[in-house]
């Protein structure tokens, strides 16, 4: 059904997909699996659309693109989408939703046809086996039922279902366990049917458990096809991670007192009753895939988010509940995606000096002065490149923004720093000088947490790295015995439900 | 919808080349051992280059200097040309109203500055006091009706209750700023958005005022102490315009010259940012309210020194609020353009003021004005925003 013959496509300094083959057959569930990274997103990209290849041939059925292809094409040959997040209008009815993706039947003057598209909707739900009726809003389906929702309105008007295929992107991850195993039995359903399929996926033990044939890639590269029942998961592992799996480290050492930062108990978000210490000069990281619930942590400790129950600690002293309080007790977070939650439309002095403003009103007027030799103090101790400290933040490259955001919280020296992909969007040299940012805050005694998708990043920057899956910590790995593909491995290892390592 | 007002020209552009720095795209998070301080000896032979997540792609930090460098003279230029553009068309107004044959005798005399500035002087604090919630990304639209409620409440305490001026006039101002705590409150604390709330308060206000007076004007028994105002001078100022004076000062002092000023400038940019830097992001947003209402309500009070009279009538509240906000948008693209700033204000103010003020005495018809002011408002806007994103482009 679909072919790719050597597929590439480079980024600015990273070769994302490099001569990838792979096929798609008639009536099959492919499952494409790989570490945060390995190039399973760009993939996907590629076959909607989004991005074009550098090169290869992507075929489907006896269509051959030997550029790419555009959205509208990938949607005419039958490439269908469904992502993670379903895209559903959850205020919306079922007809809606379904009729959204292909346009409503009208009559001449542009009224809408109720009627022909309760009709329509009817069939589709038939087709599919979605329990439910063409009123019902799909904000009151069953999470497993408006998945399929999304697969009928991608699917609707796929005349048998032996043509085309579905790209299915993590679908089971935002579904509690009881609907994964419906959708799953609704997909081999499909599959009896012939429809087929391309499952992306970092649940190896999933994945398995279901379709025919799976697809390893690591690093951009696909290192190797197997048929799924015959495949054993710790080979798949070590296929996406590239060495063999080894044993968990022993149980975790809980340093002896000392600790800055206490962690007792937090559950937010999907994680679960969590604990650990940091202790002052420390840098840990909390390893987790997207999704795991470490950024969450980062925001229950700074009190951006309320957890659901634990306790957050700082030098013994247990933290108020507002973002003031954190920060009264000496605890800075630097949150991702900084553009949205960090800067200011405003120069680099007013967004250096957001947290500390009232320290500069002196007998009843802002000291310009003071202000502005700090921020031009800091510029200069923070290595930040921007023309004067006047300068709008916007207009400084990505490393420089995140070294304001950082240095707004490193002048104050922190007694907590808590960072969240500190190096999103910042350039390789610019990156570097980050890292040194965060060694010499730790230098100084502040205990650091770091969160990131990169486990490079955090196998190289941290003295100790604890492993978040399944919403608990299950590993504690110490320098110098952290490796991103340990750490791959313990994020993708699939649990027992109610054990600890 | 959203109910940020957008303050002109100053949004990063979404799909600019400074937004796009914060997503990576699907570029792998891939080896970095490297260039890690802390693990020198890591790096990693045969994995391909560490990942250049950002926007700036593979553009070697030494070309991005000197690009930096070549622009930044003719950044600076756009600059001064956005920053004082206003002002140089209000000057280049004057000259021309000076020297054109029809209006020169009239124009340029002391007495015709002053009747500008002493009819400008209410207009200018109402717009002064819709600039604070704006600054913190809220529209009030109770300005104008606050200021109606002001003017009549103070001509009714002194016409119908024979109170003291000076008591009426803290009353007049004590309702506004109750009005501006209310609707601050209704805002930070229930949630409802500020453009929602304050047009609720507009209507209920002048409800109010026509249930109160029966739609009767108050004509009678104003203290003339106050009505002097409009004519007293004071070195050689009308006093009205004393009064907007004072008030523009107070105004940017409480903006550029107090935390609050500066909190309510972050939370009207990111109210996200505001929060994770520890703002108290609902005192800073009522307050903003009260100031608001108090400084509309001190319209409303010179506004009764103005006329002599009060009329409750629904026009005379929108009649004031729309060039209020007017203004300040226009304001908002000069002095310190993207902001909403008090010089600014007045000179958009003023733009407007003189122009109609020289046609009318051109003797140019009376509709001009108010093509001239949407135009104006527009196009001002409009090329503040190009030279933004021209600058933003070619950083």
């Amino acid at each position: 059904m679909l072919y790719l013959d050597g597929l590439s496509k480079s980024f600015p300094g990273t070769r994302a997909l490099s001569d990838v083959d792979l096929d798609v057959r008639g009536g099959e569930i492919h499952a494409l699996v790989g570490a945060n990274g390995s190039g399973k997103s760009t993939l996907v990209k590629i076959l909607a659309g989004v991005y074009r290849p550098d090169g290869g041939v992507i075929r489907v059925g006896d269509r051959v693109f030997g550029g790419g292809l555009s959205p509208s094409e990938a949607r005419a040959v039958g490439l269908h989408f469904v992502h993670q997040d379903l895209a559903v209008f959850t205020d919306l009815s079922v007809a809606d939703n379904i009729a959204i993706g292909r346009g409503f039947d009208t009559d001449p003057l542009g009224r809408i046809r109720w009627r022909s598209v309760r009709r329509h909707t009817s069939r589709v739900l038939d087709r599919f086996h979605i329990a439910a009726r063409p009123d019902t809003p799909v904000g009151a389906l069953r999470p497993s039922d408006r998945t399929m929702v999304a697969i009928a309105r991608a699917l609707q008007d796929q005349e048998g279902q032996d043509s085309g295929v579905l790209v299915l992107d993590e679908p089971t991850t935002s579904l509690p366990d009881a609907d994964v195993g419906l959708l799953i039995a609704a997909l081999r359903r499909f599959a009896e049917a012939g429809q087929s399929m391309l499952f992306i996926s970092h649940d190896i033990d999933e994945a398995l458990s279901f379709v025919d044939r799976v697809s390893v890639l690591r690093d951009g590269r696909k290192v190797a096809t197997l048929d799924a029942p015959r495949a054993d998961r710790d080979q798949v592992v070590e296929l996406i991670t590239g060495r063999p799996v080894g044993r968990l480290y022993p149980a975790p050492q809980r340093p002896d007192g000392g600790a800055r930062l206490q962690v007792r108990n937090v559950s937010v978000g999907p994680v679960r009753d969590v604990s650990f210490d940091v202790l002052a000069g420390e840098i840990v990281g909390l390893a987790g895939l997207i999704g795991s619930g470490a950024s969450e942590i980062l925001q229950a400790i700074f009190r951006a988010r309320p957890p659901r129950g634990g306790s957050v600690a700082v030098d013994g002293a247990a933290l108020g509940d507002r973002p003031r309080d954190a920060i009264a007790a000496g605890v800075s977070y630097l949150p991702a995606e900084r553009s949205r939650a960090g800067f200011f439309d405003a120069g680099v002095r007013e967004n250096l000096s957001a947290p500390e403003v009232a320290r500069y009103w002196k007998y009843l007027f802002m000291s310009m002065g003071r202000e502005r030799a700090d921020a031009r103090a800091t510029i200069a101790r923070f290595g930040i490149r921007a023309t004067s400290e006047e300068q709008n933040l916007a207009l400084l490259s990505g490393g420089n923004q995140q070294k304001v955001m950082l240095a707004r919280w490193l002048r104050r020296d922190p007694r907590v720093l808590l960072l969240d992909e500190p190096t999103q969007g910042v350039d390789v040299g610019a990156r570097a000088e980050v890292y040194e940012l965060i060694r010499a805050a730790a230098d100084r005694g502040t205990a650091v947490l770091l969160v990131t998708v990169d486990f490079e990043e955090i196998a190289g920057l941290c003295d100790r790295a604890l492993v978040i899956n399944d919403g608990r910590v299950v590993a504690e790995l110490h320098k110098p015995g952290i490796d991103h593909q340990r750490l791959t491995e313990l994020a993708l290892r699939r649990l027992e439900k109610g054990t600890t390592p | 919808m959203s109910a940020q007002p957008r303050r002109p020209g100053t949004e990063p552009d979404p799909d600019g080349p400074q937004a796009t720095a914060g997503i990576p795209p699907a570029a792998p998070h891939e080896a970095t051992a490297g260039i890690l301080p802390a693990a020198p000896h890591e790096a990693a032979a045969g994995v391909p280059p560490a990942s250049q997540r950002a926007g700036e792609g593979g553009m070697g930090r030494g070309v991005w200097a000197r690009r930096q460098a070549g622009e930044h003279s003719a950044s600076r230029a756009l600059g001064v040309t956005e920053r004082f553009g206003l002002v140089f068309l209000l000057v280049a107004e004057i000259v021309l109203f000076s020297v054109l044959p029809k209006t020169s005798s009239t124009f340029l005399t002391v007495q015709n500055f002053r009747t500008v500035a002493a009819n400008q002087s209410v207009l200018s604090i109402a717009a002064l006091a819709s600039i604070l919630p704006l600054t913190g990304g809220n529209f009030d639209l109770s300005v104008g009706a606050v200021a109606l409620l002001s003017d009549i409440a103070c001509a009714a305490a002194t016409a119908n209750f024979h109170a003291p001026l000076a008591a009426a006039i803290v009353v007049a101002i004590a309702i506004g700023a109750a009005i501006g705590l209310m609707n601050g409150v209704i805002v930070a604390k229930a949630g409802v958005i500020a453009l929602i709330t304050t047009l609720g308060t507009f209507y209920v206000i002048i409800g109010v005022l026509l249930w109160y007076t029966g739609g009767n004007a108050i004509v009678t028994g104003i203290p003339t102490a106050l009505t002097n105002v409009n004519v007293q001078l004071w070195l050689g100022v009308p006093e009205i315009a004393v009064f907007m004076i004072i008030s523009a000062l107070v105004v940017w002092y409480l903006l550029a010259h107090t935390p609050w000023g500066r909190y309510l400038h972050a939370v009207g940019s990111n109210p996200v940012a505001a929060r994770l830097v520890g703002i108290a992001i609902d005192r800073v947003v009522i307050l903003s309210f009260v100031a608001s209402g108090t400084f509309a309500a001190i319209a409303g009070v010179l506004e009764l020194a103005n006329s002599g009279s009060a009329f409750p009538n629904v026009n005379n509240a929108s009649g004031l609020l729309l060039p209020a906000l007017a203004s300040a948008f226009l304001g908002a693209t000069t002095i310190r353009p993207g902001r909403f700033n008090v010089l600014g204000t007045l000179v958009g103010v003023f733009f407007i003021a003189v122009a109609v003020q020289g046609l009318t005495l051109a003797g140019v018809a009376d509709w001009v004005q108010y093509v001239l002011y949407g135009a104006t408002l527009v196009a001002a806007v409009a090329i503040s925003s190009i030279i933004r994103r021209q600058r933003a482009a070619g950083r």
